[in-house]
């Protein structure tokens, strides 16, 4: 085949040019870091990539309404356990008053007592979340659920879910009701009954308070037993999502990063190949000028 | 006498031949560089020899060239145009569409704050969120339609320039035709080979040379562009039922559309206009109208936070057609975030079952006619023109490997190799100068005889 000096000029032109894109090509994958920056480099694994961040988006948002949920429990929790201590309180105080050694001005001032332990009790119950929500007022959470003067609850029995992910979900509130008779005993308004009973020296009334108090234990133990099993399913799912999140991450890596060692060597090789193509380029010129 | 006066004249013939072969190797050497240039050779020719006189005598001009050849490269370079224009039409749309965050990623932004707000549903800043997160995905595929809608008109505007272009170059070939047809100079036949190239370029097609030496140019669907000295024109003009230009070739009385059938850059540009990009704006406009739909059906169902029902969270738009453009956010939505619709009907506002329903979305097939998820609908009008644009890109690949190994073949055949002419050159020279010592010797010869006389 006829070569012509001009198509010797031409391909080693040629190959340097190509050299040259492979090097710019190289580099910005060792510099970036990424193997595949727009959708055409490799479709494929575009789409992998891109779904992987969809995905990782979903599971941002559920991530963080467990997460909200979570740290409503552990709050809930804290007030029913303030609650469980109050109550054992309320009863030591009523096994106190009950007693005939007491006097009406001595229970009076366990009465007094006793209302400043109700006093807490309610504000422990009318506990706010970050956002302003009343925690134990079930859906009606914008309305202080329990009355401050009498403990009566008016907020309804109905617990907010939380999306675990965009088909499941788990319970993310405890409502006051369990606090109140549908569950056991009217908790707050008895502490206050209670209150009003050694204030008044109602002995008869302290002592039937007794039992409503051994009651109230059990019923804050189980309620609190039960908020604590919403928080364990929540910790599960929370796991479960970060195990996700790190998988998501692998499978974006393992699509659309480089392997930067490999392209390091490649970009190496590949620079060697642009200086030898450009020293034949140089070297073809020389042996084509025709003043030579 | 009359014999050395013959050895004269065969004397002078031969320099004026061997002149003649300086002049084309000097020539070729001069058009190296030239594009599309075809080296010429000229024919020395033996005259009848002595005793009668001999000699040489230059015949015609002649050029290295394969019609074969040069039918296979108008191919190969109108595919090779095609491809190209096709892979930076592509290309600028896919940079358009992935700049920034992509929809798919705001639809799932989306989800994710409303999953966030139902988590806290009367908390001002995570509605706010919502509502945000609303807009920025409004925002979003309003200007991906624009981007789309823009790359479209592009092609067009391209088309609209590439037209009037190809008319030009199809009535410069039946000129060459002519100027071939009087002379049948190898530079004239040059010259059409590249006019051809040129226009298989612009618009695809192929040529062929009819018996009578001149060049026939019929585009894809048999429509005659170039028939011998007279040549049809190729027209644009905007079709009122798409709002682009249609392209014509117009013949006399007779108009014929080739919208649909041409082929090189502007082949291209209506398949990228017509096709690649329509397709992505139809989908996207298909995907604005279902997210509509969808994210309001639910959100109408359940209640704002003062327990209102039949809130709407988009401007929902009539028809699929163009909702991409004309999707808006809710008005009483953007201006309030307590009309985001998280508690269920008839609830209290802590209620959270709208804002799961709401959620629930992100993984339910409510685009493409119920056949996709939102995000993977979102997800695959890119995908689809990534894959567009690896395969443009791959067409490149693979034509300029077509046309770099025609374009050796060419050269190999037609190239001007300037050692080799220097070499021809060398040759002529030394055969001239030759010529001239004999002519000189039978000049001295002459000259002697003469004085002798």
């Amino acid at each position: 085949m006829r070569v012509t000096d001009h198509r010797i000029v031409d391909l080693s032109a040629a190959a340097t040019a190509r050299n040259q894109s492979k090097v710019a090509e190289l580099s910005a994958e060792v510099s970036s870091g990424l193997r595949v920056t727009k959708p055409s480099d490799d479709p494929s694994a575009w789409l992998t990539a891109q779904r992987g961040r969809v995905m990782a988006a979903l599971n941002d948002g559920s991530n963080q309404a467990i997460q909200i949920g979570h740290e409503r429990m552990v709050s809930t929790d804290g007030a029913i356990s303030t609650l469980s201590s109050i109550v054992s309180q309320a009863r030591e105080l009523a096994v106190e008053g009950a007693n005939d050694t007491q006097t009406a001005t001595s229970r009076a001032a366990i009465g007094a007592e006793m209302q400043s332990l109700f006093e807490t009790a309610v504000s422990t119950a009318n506990t706010r979340d970050p956002s302003g929500e009343y925690l134990l007022a079930g859906t009606q959470s914008l309305t202080q659920p329990f009355d401050p003067a009498t403990g009566v609850y008016s907020g309804n029995a109905t617990a907010r879910g939380v999306s675990t992910d965009t088909v499941s979900s788990t319970l993310g509130t405890v409502p006051g009701s369990k606090l109140t008779a549908t569950s056991g005993v009217d908790i707050l308004p008895m502490l206050k009954a209670l209150a009003d009973a050694l204030n008044t020296n109602d002995t008869t009334a302290i002592r039937a308070s007794l039992t409503d108090l051994d009651t109230a234990v059990k019923q804050l133990a189980q309620t609190r037993g039960e908020t604590g099993g919403h928080m364990a399913v929540l910790e599960s799912a929370k796991t479960a999502h970060d195990q996700l999140s790190i998988r998501i991450s692998e499978s974006i890596s393992t699509a659309v990063e480089a392997d930067t060692v490999a392209a390091a060597s490649d970009l190496a090789k590949a620079s060697t190949a642009l200086s030898v193509s450009q020293s034949v380029t140089a070297h073809v010129l020389q042996l084509l000028d025709p003043t030579k | 006498m009359s014999n050395l006066m013959s050895l004269l004249g065969m004397g002078a013939g031969g320099i004026a031949a061997q002149n003649s072969g300086i002049a084309v190797a000097t020539n070729n050497v001069a058009n190296a560089n030239t594009e599309g240039y075809s080296r010429e050779t000229v024919s020395l020719e033996a005259l009848i020899g002595p005793p009668l006189a001999g000699g040489v005598r230059a015949g015609d001009t002649s050029r290295y060239a394969s019609e074969l050849l040069a039918s296979r490269m108008r191919t190969a370079s109108g595919s090779l145009a095609s491809s190209t224009a096709s892979q930076s039409a592509i290309s600028d749309l896919e940079s358009a569409l992935t700049s920034g965050t992509t929809i798919d990623t705001r639809f799932a932004t989306l989800f994710s704050k409303i999953a966030q707000a139902s988590a806290t549903p009367t908390d001002t800043v995570a509605r706010d969120a919502v509502v945000q997160a609303t807009r920025d995905l409004v925002t979003s595929i309003n200007g991906q339609a624009a981007d789309i809608s823009d790359a479209r008109h592009g092609a067009d505007l391209r088309i609209g320039d590439n037209v009037p272009q190809a008319s030009q170059l199809a009535q410069q070939l039946a000129d060459a035709n002519k100027q071939v047809a009087k002379t049948n100079d190898p530079t004239a036949l040059d010259k059409r080979d590249q006019l051809a190239n040129q226009l298989s370029q612009l618009v695809g097609g192929s040529a062929r040379i009819d018996k009578d030496g001149k060049m026939r140019f019929v585009l894809d669907n048999g429509a005659v562009l170039v028939d011998g000295v007279h040549a049809a024109t190729l027209t644009s003009a905007l079709d009122p039922l798409t709002g682009y230009q249609k392209v014509s070739v117009v013949d006399g009385a007779m108009t014929r559309d080739v919208t649909s059938s041409l082929g090189g850059k502007l082949g291209a540009d209506l398949t990228f206009r017509d096709s690649t990009a329509k397709t992505a704006a139809d989908a996207l406009d298909r995907l604005a109208y279902d997210a509509a739909n969808a994210f309001n059906g639910t959100h109408a169902t359940n209640a704002a936070l003062d327990g209102s029902l039949g809130h709407s969270m988009f401007i929902a738009p009539f028809v699929v057609t163009g909702a991409a453009a004309a999707l808006k956010i809710d008005t009483t939505l953007d201006a309030d975030s307590d009309n985001l619709a998280l508690a269920g009907p008839g609830t209290a506002p802590g209620d959270n079952t709208g804002g799961m329903a709401l959620y629930a979305l992100a993984t339910a097939n409510v685009a493409s006619g119920g056949t996709e998820k939102l995000t993977d609908a979102a997800t695959g009008i890119i995908g689809k023109l990534g894959l567009a644009g690896a395969e443009a890109k791959s067409d490149v690949d693979r034509d300029s490997m077509v046309a770099d190994n025609l374009a050796g073949l060419r050269d190999s055949l037609s190239g001007v190799d300037t050692q080799e002419e220097l070499t021809n050159l060398a040759r002529f020279e030394h055969a001239s100068s030759a010529m001239t010592k004999f002519v000189s010797t039978i000049d001295d010869l002459l000259t002697g005889l003469i004085q002798a006389l």
